[in-house]
């Protein structure tokens, strides 16, 4: 009843290889389901569930628990803006609503088009650089208002395949929390985590 | 079962206890006669912490804690104070956190009246609520499956119903859903709570979030009346409170006792009483005049019926009549019934069984028979037989309970996939008829973690007829191997049917006598019956609370047979299949309408109770039985159910002492017959031959499914929908071969039977076999031949 | 008061290629995990108990006291928190992305001292730049067969798995995140009898160390207990990170010696308030800690001793500063909203009492205030956080329901007449005030009030018994 692709069942062995107990490949399983169908869908949970020998109840229970599973269509780019107390003191309201204003996208919403989704969210450890905003869970820091409407209309724009958390930081950002001087090539090709286990980077490190 | 425990001091409240060392504090405080407040604590289940309703405070090294009385266990010296002024500031705020967003609506609430929150809030809480801020919404109430309704807005979260689901009947389909205060309970879209035992979650639930639907908006908990009682469907005889307002039982509950249930019951025992409440129960005598079955009154009834027996019996004697039933009411109806054959009749061809049973000294004189709470000290339990979940669901549980909670070794053998393999250590499948074939493997060493483990020191041994296939030697010859292979064996036989155990104790086998003894006669059985029927060998048939036609696994052998008999009376709650061409019906009181005795499938006598009156002229089937004996001249001396059981008490030893008043006053869980352990008759376990494993490409698997379409079952409104219906699964591999897709029309045809059957593919059924669910609306009997031929309909 | 610096000395020295493996080893990397596999376990663990080291995930218990409680049973597993997610908090990133080899050399004398032969890193779902970095950092080490089996060719083998997070904070409390690394809700265990160190991962014994406190063990092992433990004169033994944020000149993360003031981190380190603005609080150990203010605590030492001393602690080591210009209703509002929304929801206590406080600190800034508000705030808190001591008298399973009233603890000692004032004034009059709808984008909340002033009466004629409607 599957209706994962064989790339993606040979990349969910691998992960559930890596630990002792299928049920602990429920996270990164979860993931790859969204991956695979662009948001975490109702098949993509039984699927999992197949995978974790354990109810579609029992795993959207664990999904509905984490806030970067998003049960519900979400655009290509998802820009979350922190605003949490660092981030708040130096303005991040205002980011916020920047945003949402040039982007048309109350958060916690998506524009028709499937393009933007735009949600405020809890701290993103990036308080050195407040504001911060997220693209696709690439960071930027030091963001302002006005850099916040730019970043929206160059996502409209440009449309870029890869979402790459350098590039977007010397366009749109500012004041960093630390200095990082690795220009990462790598990036988020959809509104989920790059990061290799899962396959969901540009591409496999080292290429 | 007690085991040695230490006793430590300990001061609540500044006065001295000894309790159990390591108990929690909320029991040990409890048992010591302060009760500290609690939600999510349950006797029963794993403590989660979470309500924090229980708050006390302990002394510790580390100065005076609030701690958890559910989570924290007693230690010698501990301090608990659980009234201070800190506690009850604790308390008081868990409460008003707890109303802060609950709506209140309690005047429309099932559970107003008998609500923990309720009660808790005017003991504990504050008194006023300062919340001003919205409450929390959700829509009101939503389905979680036919039979039980969530209304989120008034739930706690204290996951009891939640940790019931996963911890204790191992069906995991309602969970929390999201978090922080948008957490709710809810099931996966599309996939709904269709669990045997959802009616627990409702009784857990300590607010009214959780809803029975054949409850809702029923009754007011103070003006309902109650009696204890037992479940009469499940074999373990489950305890229960019966809930009757004006004479119409609304609802049952589950008592906790060690002994069976838990406190826990099946849907099918819950909500199975509908049917004493139908527009179609019996309330008047039937006879037949000019072919119709007309209305009669009791006098004229027992007149014709006495009349008509008393003319075959001079003319044929007493071996020309046969009785089949009695193991659906009580123990003193059998004993009635058992005498009238014996001595009013003079006949040895009795039988509580529906050809379906395994040899009656097995089942109620097997040596070393397991008791339930044996499970819990076994270090191997074997289920070779039926799906526990679908026919034993009390057993199910304490099996599953000792797998899952206490580690025990589960060995399950079945044709298909059962609802105990998830804690299964090992499983092992087998086609329908090839039960012996497995066997001989196991003997011969072919599966060596089996022999391991059936080599155990002390094994528990549930073996039944899991496939009607099985016939009735294989469990006995199971238990025969068992007894060869563990350091010491226990074995719990299975029989269908409630009351069968009570039945034969009362002597309607064959071939056994009142009290578990031999038969001084042997007589027939009845699928013999049926045959000498069919050939007229026999003339007359009394049928008490028995179907055959729809619970004899060859349907055509009952047909033959009361189609043959010269003359059928039957005694039942309802017409149906095997009465409608009866000569005399006579309506018969049903559960919770007569008082007596059962004996559930461990041998454990217990007490069932009356809470309203049987409709119109219905009666109790002893009080039937008297009547017609008096009408032949050959009264039995019955007075009452109260007297019959006095009567048993003192004619037979297996029963000895076990009267109403002891069960009432002395022994509310019952006792396990004989008292003293020793009885008559010490029946072994033999290993028997059976059939060769048949040779065919597909092989028919039938057995029971907790709902079907039986004579009670079909009466009760919110539970017969959920049955199965005639339907026949296959694997998926098997549906391209045959031509088959899901919902396919296909024709399944055996020796014995055929019919027409909707197709589903089940993965859980093994390839090459075909499982088909028995007793189904609309469904064929296909008798017990395992080799069977599926063609699709065009 | 400043020190040399030790876990972030070689993103300093070597900022182009701190990360890469070649750089690690050309500057003594795996020499100390390769010279551990040579020593006895107990000499290991004896060494990073003499050396002093607390934890550095906010409780700032001995690392190596920790490892001795270690259950025999085995297998036990090590787990790597790197879910650093308290609000404020940001060193553990830097040290994941620019020196992440040094973190697996403490995972792997960490394991080796404990016989552990997996080990997962826990890596929170937003910090995927840092979970890549790790990764890679993990291959590398396999490839070298520094990870994997027999490594460094001896006969031991461990393997490390990296686990992406997917958004809760309450996953930092290590028995959250064992369920959560277990496939479950991320909802913290009893305590007792689920202690980690006996039933931890799959009911094993279980070491959950924070990514900061492992990647000291190199250093510890390299220096030896003795100097690492005389780095600083206080009790409080070696180096600590701070993530410096909010309105200072220079935030940032700062790696310092315990014993420094609370004036010489904010003036100094920090290089004073933005503007030259005067200071008015300050966040002393992450969002839980409660907060400190100039008057009374500027001078204090940083120490652990000092901050509980004073009610408060270092915590996380995040210091939040706040300038004259901030409005404590709407900052004490975003903090507590943060442990509302990431309250796992099992605790009635901190599921329903955190919300409360959220609608009623909104409700205040946004006009709809009553003046017996503060008193209901503070009587919540109380309902969660017994008396409001320091440490807390829990109500709640975890620490994060009391760690929501540290706020109110401020309001109430500190910043009384300001809340006053939000009643009398109707609302907030600082910068940046949002009038209606409380500061944060929400659903507008507190009906009752706001049609009771729509009646024209004030918010304080809404009546206790106000959900009768």
């Amino acid at each position: 009843m599957t209706h994962w692709s064989e790339a993606t069942r040979e990349r969910a062995r691998q992960i559930m290889s890596r630990y002792p107990e299928k049920r602990s490949a429920l996270m990164p399983l979860l993931y790859l389901a969204m991956a695979e169908d662009g948001y975490l869908t109702e098949a993509g949970m039984e699927e999992v569930a197949e995978w974790c020998g354990i109810t579609p109840a029992q795993v959207q229970s664990v999904a509905s628990f984490y806030t970067m599973y998003k049960r519900e269509p979400t655009g290509r780019y998802l820009v979350s803006c922190c605003t949490s107390i660092s981030c708040m003191l130096l303005g991040a309201d205002d980011v916020l609503h920047a945003v949402e204003d040039e982007s048309g996208v109350p958060h916690g919403e998506t524009d028709g088009e499937g393009l933007i989704s735009v949600e405020h969210v809890e701290c993103l450890g990036a308080c050195g650089g407040a504001p911060a905003v997220q693209v696709n869970y690439e960071l930027i820091e030091g963001v302002t208002p006005a850099k916040g409407r730019e970043l929206v209309n160059w996502l409209k724009r440009a449309r870029p395949e890869v979402v790459n958390g350098d590039e977007m930081q010397s366009l749109f950002g500012g004041r960093r929390s630390f200095e990082w001087a690795i220009a990462e090539e790598d990036g988020a090709i959809g509104p989920y985590p790059a990061f290799q286990p899962l396959g969901t980077m540009a591409r496999e490190p080292g290429k | 079962m007690t085991t040695e425990t230490n006793l430590v001091n300990i001061t609540i409240n500044g006065v001295e206890h000894r309790v159990p060392e390591g108990e929690l504090v909320i029991r040990a405080a409890q048992d010591s006669g302060t009760y500290i407040p609690r939600f999510c604590w349950h006797e029963r289940m794993e403590p989660v912490g979470m309500c924090r309703m229980c708050l006390v405070q302990v002394e510790t090294p580390r100065g005076p804690m609030i701690v958890t009385a559910c989570t924290n266990q007693v230690a010698d010296g501990m301090a608990v104070d659980t009234e201070n002024a800190e506690v009850k500031k604790a308390q008081e705020a868990v409460l008003e956190f707890l109303l802060a967003n609950h709506p209140l609506d309690c005047p429309v609430c099932d559970k107003g009246g008998e609500c923990p929150l309720q009660d808790q809030a005017l003991a504990y809480g504050p008194g006023e609520s300062r919340f001003v801020e919205i409450k929390r919404h959700f829509e009101k109430p939503i389905p979680l499956s036919d039979l039980v309704l969530l209304d989120r807005e008034r739930c706690v979260l204290c996951a009891r119903c939640t940790r019931f689901s996963e911890e204790i009947s191992g069906d995991p389909l309602i969970e929390f859903m999201d978090r922080a205060n948008t957490t709710e309970v809810n099931t996966f879209p599309d996939h709904p709570f269709a669990s045997y035992f959802s009616g627990n979650t409702v009784q857990l639930c300590p607010v009214g979030a959780l809803l029975a639907k054949p409850y809702r908006f029923r009754a007011r908990p103070w003006d309902l009346t109650r009696v204890e009682s037992s479940g009469l469907y499940d074999t373990a005889h489950p305890r229960v409170e019966i809930h009757a307002s004006q004479n119409e039982v609304l609802r049952l509950v589950g008592v906790d006792n060690d002994a069976t249930n838990h406190g826990w019951l099946s849907d099918k025992d819950r909500w199975g009483h509908e049917y004493l409440q139908s527009e179609h129960r019996l309330t008047s005598p039937l006879l037949r005049r000019d072919g119709e079955l007309v209305e009669v009154s009791w006098p004229e009834a027992l007149d014709i019926v006495a009349s008509r027996l008393q003319l075959v019996l001079e003319e044929d004697g007493g071996e020309s009549v046969a009785v089949i039933g009695g193991a659906n009411g009580t123990n003193e109806d059998a004993y009635a019934l058992s005498r009238f054959a014996r001595e009013v009749l003079g006949t040895p061809h009795v039988d509580a069984r529906m050809d379906d049973g395994l040899s009656a000294p097995f089942l109620a004189a097997t040596v070393d028979r397991a008791l339930i709470s044996d499970l819990d000290e076994a270090d191997t339990i074997l289920v070779w037989g039926p799906d526990l979940k679908e026919e034993h669901p009390t057993l199910y549980l304490r099996v599953r309970r000792a797998a899952q909670q206490l580690g025990k070794k589960l060995v399950v053998v079945h044709p298909r996939a059962t609802g105990l393999d998830d804690r299964a250590a090992i499983k092992l499948t087998y086609r329908p008829g090839g039960g012996f074939a497995l066997l001989e493997e196991i003997g011969d060493g072919t599966h060596p973690e089996v022999t391991a483990a059936l080599s155990a020191q002390g094994v528990v041994a549930v073996v039944g007829m899991a496939s009607v296939a099985d016939g009735p030697r294989l469990a006995e010859s199971v238990a025969a191997m068992v007894r060869r292979t563990a350091g010491s064996a226990r074995i719990l036989p299975l029989h269908h049917r409630s009351n069968v155990f009570g039945a034969l104790d009362m002597g309607l086998a064959p071939d056994l006598g009142p009290g578990r003894v031999a038969a001084d006669r042997p007589g027939k059985d009845t699928r013999q019956i049926m045959e000498a029927l069919s050939e007229g060998t026999l003339r007359a048939l009394l049928l008490v609370g028995a179907d055959p036609r729809r619970d004899m696994p060859d349907a055509r052998v009952a047909e033959d047979g009361l189609y043959g008999a010269e003359y059928v009376v039957s005694i039942d709650l309802f017409l149906h299949d095997s009465n409608r061409d009866a000569d005399v019906v006579l309506p018969a009181a049903g559960f919770a309408e007569k008082e007596g005795t059962v004996t559930n499938v461990e041998g454990r006598v217990q007490k069932v109770n009356r809470i309203r009156p049987a409709p119109g002229a219905a009666r109790p089937d002893w009080s039937i039985i008297e009547d017609i004996a008096g009408h032949l001249g050959r009264s039995l001396g019955l007075s009452s159910a109260e007297t019959i059981a006095k009567e048993i008490a003192e004619n037979l030893p297996l029963y000895d002492g076990v009267t109403h008043d002891f069960l009432e006053w002395e022994a509310r869980d019952g006792v396990v017959v004989p008292r003293n352990g020793r009885q008559a008759l010490e029946h072994i376990p033999v290993g028997l031959e059976g059939p060769q494993a048949p040779g065919a490409q597909l092989t028919l698997h039938r057995a029971r499914t907790l709902y079907d379409d039986g004579v009670r079952l079909r009466h009760c409104r919110s539970l017969h929908s959920l049955a199965p219906g005639a339907v026949a699964k296959l694997n998926p591999a098997d549906a391209p071969g045959l031509g088959v897709n899901e919902g396919s029309a296909v024709m399944v045809t055996t020796s014995q039977g055929e019919g027409e059957f909707t197709a589903v593919l089940d993965p859980s059924t093994p390839p090459g076999v075909v499982y088909v669910p028995m007793n189904q609306v609309g469904a064929a009997s296909l008798g017990t031949d395992p080799v069977v031929r599926v063609k699709v309909v065009n | 008061m400043s020190v040399a610096p030790v876990v972030t000395r070689r993103m300093t020295e070597h900022p182009a290629d701190s990360h890469g493996i070649e750089r690690y080893e050309a500057t003594g990397g795996y020499v100390q995990a390769k010279r551990a596999i040579g020593l006895t376990r107990d000499d290991i663990v004896e060494e990073v108990k003499a050396s002093g080291l607390l934890g550095r995930g906010g409780a700032a218990f001995s690392a190596g006291l920790k490892w001795s409680f270690l259950a025999p049973e085995r297998p036990a597993y090590l787990v790597v928190n790197a879910d650093e997610s308290e609000p404020g908090t940001f060193k553990d990133r830097q040290l994941l992305e620019r020196d992440p080899h040094q973190l697996i050399e403490g995972i792997i004398i960490t394991a080796f001292a404990n016989e552990v032969h997996h080990a997962f890193v826990y890596v929170r779902g937003e910090y995927a730049k840092p979970a890549r970095r790790v990764q890679r950092a993990v291959d590398e080490a396999y490839e070298r067969g520094y990870l994997g089996a027999e490594i460094f060719g001896s006969g031991y083998d461990l393997d490390v798995t990296v686990h992406l997070g997917a958004g809760a904070y309450i996953c930092g409390e290590e028995t959250a995140l064992i369920n959560s690394l277990e496939g479950l809700r991320g909802e913290p265990r009893l305590k007792p009898p689920y202690f980690p160190a006996a039933k931890g991962l799959y009911m094993k014994p279980t070491i959950v160390n924070n990514v900061e406190t492992l990647s000291n063990l190199p250093h510890i092992l390299a220096m030896g207990a003795a100097k690492y433990s005389g780095l600083t004169d206080s009790e409080d033994t070696g180096t600590f990170m701070m993530s410096l944020s909010g309105h200072v000149e220079k935030p940032g993360n700062y790696e310092l010696a315990h014993g420094i003031t609370w004036r010489d981190l904010i003036y100094d380190v920090g290089g004073g308030i933005r503007g030259g603005n005067g200071l008015k609080a300050w966040i002393p150990g992450g969002a839980s800690a409660p907060w400190f203010v100039p008057e009374q605590h500027l001078d204090l030492p940083i120490t652990k001793e000092a901050a509980a001393a004073a009610g408060s602690m270092l915590g996380s080591g995040a210091v939040i500063v706040m300038d004259e210009d901030t409005c404590m209703v709407r900052a004490a509002e975003r903090v507590v909203r943060f442990f509302s929304d990431e309250s796992c929801g099992q605790c009635t206590p901190c599921r329903e009492g955190t919300t409360w406080m959220e609608m009623v600190l909104g409700r205040l800034e946004s006009g709809l205030g009553r003046s017996v508000d503060l008193d209901l705030l503070i009587d919540v808190s109380d309902g969660i956080s017994i008396g409001l001591a320091w440490p807390p008298k829990m109500t709640t399973i975890c620490p994060l329901g009391p760690s929501a009233v540290s706020p109110i603890i401020a309001l109430r000692d500190y910043f009384r007449d300001e809340v006053e004032e939000h009643v009398a004034r109707g609302g907030c009059w600082f910068p940046g005030a949002v009038v209606s709808g409380g500061a944060t984008p929400q659903t507008p909340r507190s009906l009752h009030v706001a049609s009771a002033v729509g009646e024209g009466r004030s918010p304080d004629q809404v009546a206790i018994e106000g959900d009768r409607t």
